[in-house]
């Protein structure tokens, strides 16, 4: 795909500046919604969603093309595993410090800090950033994967007609 | 035609009649001290004897020997007793949980006492003693807070007593994202 090929929806000046005055937006309120469970309301996968929202938001407005170089497939891939992986590694990470004394996902066991229950704060904090991650990336994906099937379709139809 | 609206009033009266006669023993919603929310009745004793050894903070043998009968494993017996009214008390016991309560001089300061929770429930009734088991969610409930140092209750539930549940969701939405892959991406031609 091209980059000067038109989206298949047309563009849209008021689409457009609306998109760059809300994104930015969105994605800090997503990352606040992800750092701020702990203390109010919101967690990982809320967070994740909505920062996967901003991502469905620009790909509506700007198109494919435009919207996979912001955020391309192989940062994409990596991305979804990494978030699973964070939070079994914090998980495992309980046990390999204790050299296996205490459980899997026991966070307050965590060489963070001096205090067991800000070390079972912590824990969570990076839990949630993990599923934040993985939400993230798995949403995201399936959007856009949709959109390429779509427009597959599309251009196989319209070459089929011609 | 007449047969069947007349079949499906009935079928419709009768699924009412069955909502009203269990929505009786439904709680309160988000009532926390509703009954079945806080405790279960497990069985009742001859109070004779027991009040006062209660009264005094120490577990009645009849208790105990209840318990065992019942098949309550040796951890699972109250080690002592508190008193909250007159004819009502919480039996505390140390679960088994704390066998991981290691020193820590290193990894941060862990509780280095057994803690004590608060397992099961006494109500005086006439000559009868009542035994009641506390519910888990109690305890989240009550000791969550200072254990975790997270305001949040969903929070502390979800992602600190119930953790391997959460790894369990993030692996499923995960597998969701790898079958998507698998479906629909196009093969040979990567986009951008």
């Amino acid at each position: 795909m091209t980059d000067n090929k038109k989206w298949i929806y047309g563009r849209d000046v008021v689409n457009e500046t609306i998109g760059r005055l809300m994104i930015p937006f969105i994605q800090l309120f997503a990352l606040y919604v992800i750092i701020h469970g702990a203390g109010g309301p919101g967690g990982g996968f809320q967070g994740g969603v909505i920062l996967a929202s901003s991502f469905v938001l620009y790909l509506i407005i700007f198109g494919l093309a435009a919207a996979g170089k912001r955020f391309p497939e192989r940062a994409n891939n990596y991305l979804m595993s990494t978030g699973v992986y964070l939070y079994a590694g914090v998980g495992l990470l309980c046990v390999v410090v204790t050299l296996g004394a205490v459980q899997f996902l026991n966070y307050g066991y965590l060489p963070l800090t001096h205090m067991f229950e800000e070390n079972r704060a912590l824990g969570m904090d990076l839990v949630e950033i993990g599923i934040g991650i993985t939400v993230c990336a798995v949403i995201t994906e399936i959007f856009f994967n949709l959109v390429w099937k779509q427009e597959d379709e599309t251009e196989s139809g319209k070459e089929g007609g011609e | 035609m007449k047969q069947i609206s007349v079949g499906a009033l009935l079928f419709v009266l009768v699924l009412g009649a069955l909502f009203v006669y269990v929505a009786e023993d439904i709680p309160d919603f988000g009532d926390p001290n509703s009954a079945p929310n806080r405790y279960t009745p497990l069985f009742t004793l001859d109070a004779t004897g027991s009040v006062d050894v209660l009264n005094q903070g120490n577990v009645p043998e009849a208790l105990i020997e209840a318990l065992t009968d019942r098949g309550f494993r040796d951890y699972e017996l109250p080690t002592s007793v508190k008193g909250l009214t007159e004819g009502e008390w919480d039996a505390y016991l140390v679960p088994e949980e704390t066998y991981y309560n290691i020193p820590t001089a290193k990894f941060g300061t862990a509780p280095d006492a057994p803690k004590e929770q608060k397992y099961f429930y006494l109500k005086q009734e006439g000559d009868k003693l009542e035994v009641y088991r506390y519910a888990p969610i109690i305890r989240y409930v009550e000791e969550g807070e200072h254990e975790t140092e997270v305001p949040n209750m969903v929070t502390y539930i979800l992602a600190d007593y119930r953790g391997y549940d959460t790894l369990g969701e993030t692996t499923v939405i995960f597998t969701a994202g790898i079958s998507v892959i698998l479906l629909l991406r196009r093969r040979g031609k990567q986009p951008t």
